[in-house]
């Protein structure tokens, strides 16, 4: 008997965990469709919208997955470019504020959708309309898909462990030196093209994440990060354990918005957006607040 | 032992030289390393001269060489991508810049770097290899060990066999390997790369491995524990009890009578666990090791080439016949006990 109610008491508690989160699951899935949490955005938002309808930009000729709402891929675990707030759902960001005001421009809703970052661009046009995750613009990239005009500029830049001394002047000083990088990401590509040329003679350790990299870089696996100068300011901001000590400032990246290269009518009304945007000083503006006022 | 039958195993011999008579043509008639070179524009061969001072080089110079077939690239970065590939052949050098030869000259290329051609044990199908290996050699010996433990008459030895094989089957082997590489190191403040010394360039690679041996193989353990419990317990009653009778010990009876018969009925399932661990292998990417899966998915990316697959899949496939059949003869060698 007692077995019996131990084991009734056992089946109310899972039951009553899995309704507790169906409830919360139910939330966020309304908050992910309105991502509009984060102070800048939500500051910002009511601006946009007045002027949404004064001059709304014309998408009769926009083809989208579902009406009336932009899909955005985006592999979000990339702060401060793209993260989930501390509610673990709601996605946050310099992308999505910056996604969100463009929608918000075309008269759009936003839903993010959370995609890995290797086939985030086999999904343009699939699962989602355009990719926003902090991509940068290059020729090969181009061959294959759409981008829109670059809203924001990007160095790699080289992050060392705040207690480290090291003397780092260009990316030759790495040599002999053990560095990690996020797979396939611009860092990944230039520090292989240092290595596969024979430049300079570099361990390249990859990961999936960038957040990996940098726990390896405080364990002492790796000597040194090569990371995107925006990314390393935004893990600057919210830790004292790193530095950045170099940035190819020689060498600028342009990130742009990704689109289908079947829809040329997409990529023309945002870039009307995104220099709506710029005109009236928004993109400055959520830079500042999501990089502080180290920009160059 | 029966005698060497010459004449069962004819087809097969005579299959086999033939092959390798076949390689062996290849293999010498195959163009040498500066011949697939001689070739290279005079464009090319500036940009190379420019190089040999320059701090920042250009030039990616990529030398393949498959057994049978070879393969060379030369290609620059920057605004101006000039790229120049060959493949050798038959003692002929073809240009693989598009057609049939490029896509030959991509499988070269693929096929090397999934192989893990020209690196050390820490990648490609090398990696596979020796990881799946050392795990079910370890998981096998640790779970003989938990095996015999959670059978023993011992209360507290059963226990904590039943704790571990418990924890370690009930969570996910991704997290255990996040748990060994990040979270044990960053607690106990020690890096896996300095079990290795300082001045070894491979060393965070090494470390990582050790990393995942360590992991795999506490994983690997508890189902082999399993595994090894069935089989030993699968043995009848009846022979315990003459054992006994005989005035065996208990250790006696398990190392001499229980255990050689178990080992033919474990090895099914620990050829299963084999083929388990060889797929999950790919799982080492979180900790920055690059297997068959990872390398290939890479390319994906990188390049756009969905091809890439078909290699993966015959090595893969190829991985798996040959251990198949490794464990198909121990499986025969032991099968004398019954």
């Amino acid at each position: 008997m007692k077995k019996k109610v131990l084991s009734l008491v056992c089946m109310a508690v899972l039951a009553f965990g899995l309704v507790g989160c169906g409830n919360k699951d139910a939330a966020s899935d309304t908050k992910t469709e309105t991502p509009e949490v984060t102070p800048a955005s939500v500051a910002t938002d009511s601006s946009v919208a007045d002027d949404a309808s004064g001059e709304a930009i014309d998408i009769s000729g926009v083809k989208l997955i579902s009406d009336g709402v932009l899909s955005v891929g985006a592999d979000v675990a990339y702060p401060p470019f793209e993260d989930f707030a501390e509610d673990g759902t709601t996605p946050i960001g310099f992308d999505v504020d910056i996604i969100t005001a463009v929608a918000d421009k075309l008269g759009l809703k936003v839903n993010i959708i959370n995609t890995a970052w290797d086939g985030i661009f086999a999904g343009i046009g699939v699962n989602y309309d355009v990719a926003c995750s902090a991509i940068t613009i290059t020729p090969e990239r181009q061959e294959t898909m759409l981008f829109s005009t670059p809203y924001i500029n990007n160095y790699q830049s080289v992050v060392l462990r705040a207690d480290d001394d090291t003397e780092i002047a260009s990316f030759n000083d790495l040599e002999g030196k053990t560095i990690a990088v996020q797979k396939e990401t611009t860092s990944d590509i230039l520090m292989s093209d240092y290595k596969s040329t024979g430049t300079i003679n570099v361990q390249i350790v990859a990961n999936e994440k960038i957040t990996s990299c940098f726990t390896q870089l405080l364990n002492g696996e790796v000597d040194a990060v090569v990371v995107d100068s925006t990314v390393a300011d935004g893990f600057l901001n919210s830790s004292d354990d790193y530095k950045i000590v170099y940035k190819d400032t020689a060498e600028a990246e342009q990130f742009g918005i990704a689109i289908s290269v079947d829809n040329p009518e997409l990529q023309k009304a945002i870039n009307e957006a995104l220099a709506e945007l710029e005109a009236e000083g928004y993109i400055q503006e959520t830079y500042d607040y999501w990089f502080g006022t180290v920009a160059e | 032992m029966k005698k060497f039958d010459i004449k069962k195993y004819l087809k097969t011999i005579i299959i086999l030289c033939v092959i390798l008579v076949a390689v062996v043509i290849l293999a010498v008639l195959k163009p040498s390393e500066t011949d697939l070179f001689k070739n290279t524009s005079p464009e090319m061969q500036k940009m190379i001269e420019q190089d040999a001072n320059s701090t920042r080089k250009r030039v990616t110079v990529t030398y393949n060489n498959l057994l049978i077939i070879n393969y060379a690239s030369l290609s620059t970065s920057g605004a101006k991508v000039m790229s120049e590939k060959y493949v050798g052949f038959l003692g002929k050098v073809y240009p693989a810049d598009k057609g049939g030869m490029k896509i030959t000259g991509q499988m070269v290329n693929y096929t090397y770097r999934m192989l893990g051609c020209g690196e050390n044990l820490m990648h490609g199908a090398k990696l596979t290899i020796t990881l799946t290996t050392l795990t079910v050699l370890f998981g096998v010996l640790l779970g003989t060990i938990l095996a015999l433990g959670k059978i023993s008459k011992n209360k507290i030895l059963s226990k904590i066999s039943g704790a571990y094989i418990f924890f370690f089957r009930g969570t996910p082997l991704l997290i255990q390997l996040f748990v060994v590489y990040f979270t044990v190191p960053g607690m106990f403040g020690f890096a896996w790369r300095d079990v290795f010394s300082s001045s070894d360039p491979e060393a965070v690679f090494k470390g990582a491995f050790v990393a995942s041996v360590i992991a795999f193989a506490l994983n690997s353990g508890a189902y082999c524990a399993e595994i090894v419990r069935s089989a030993i317990q699968s043995i009848d009653k009846g022979q315990f009890e003459a054992a006994k009778a005989l005035g065996m010990t208990y250790r006696q009876t398990m190392t001499r009578i229980i255990i050689p018969q178990s080992v033919r009925r474990m090895i099914p399932n620990v050829s299963n666990e084999f083929i388990m661990v060889l797929k999950d292998a790919s799982l080492v990417f979180a900790i920055s090791l690059m297997d068959i899966t990872t390398i290939s998915k890479n390319i994906m990316t990188s390049e756009g080439s969905y091809l890439v697959f078909i290699p993966a899949l015959i090595i893969y496939l190829l991985i798996t016949a040959f251990f198949g059949f490794v464990f198909n003869k121990i499986e025969k060698k032991f099968s004398v006990y019954e």
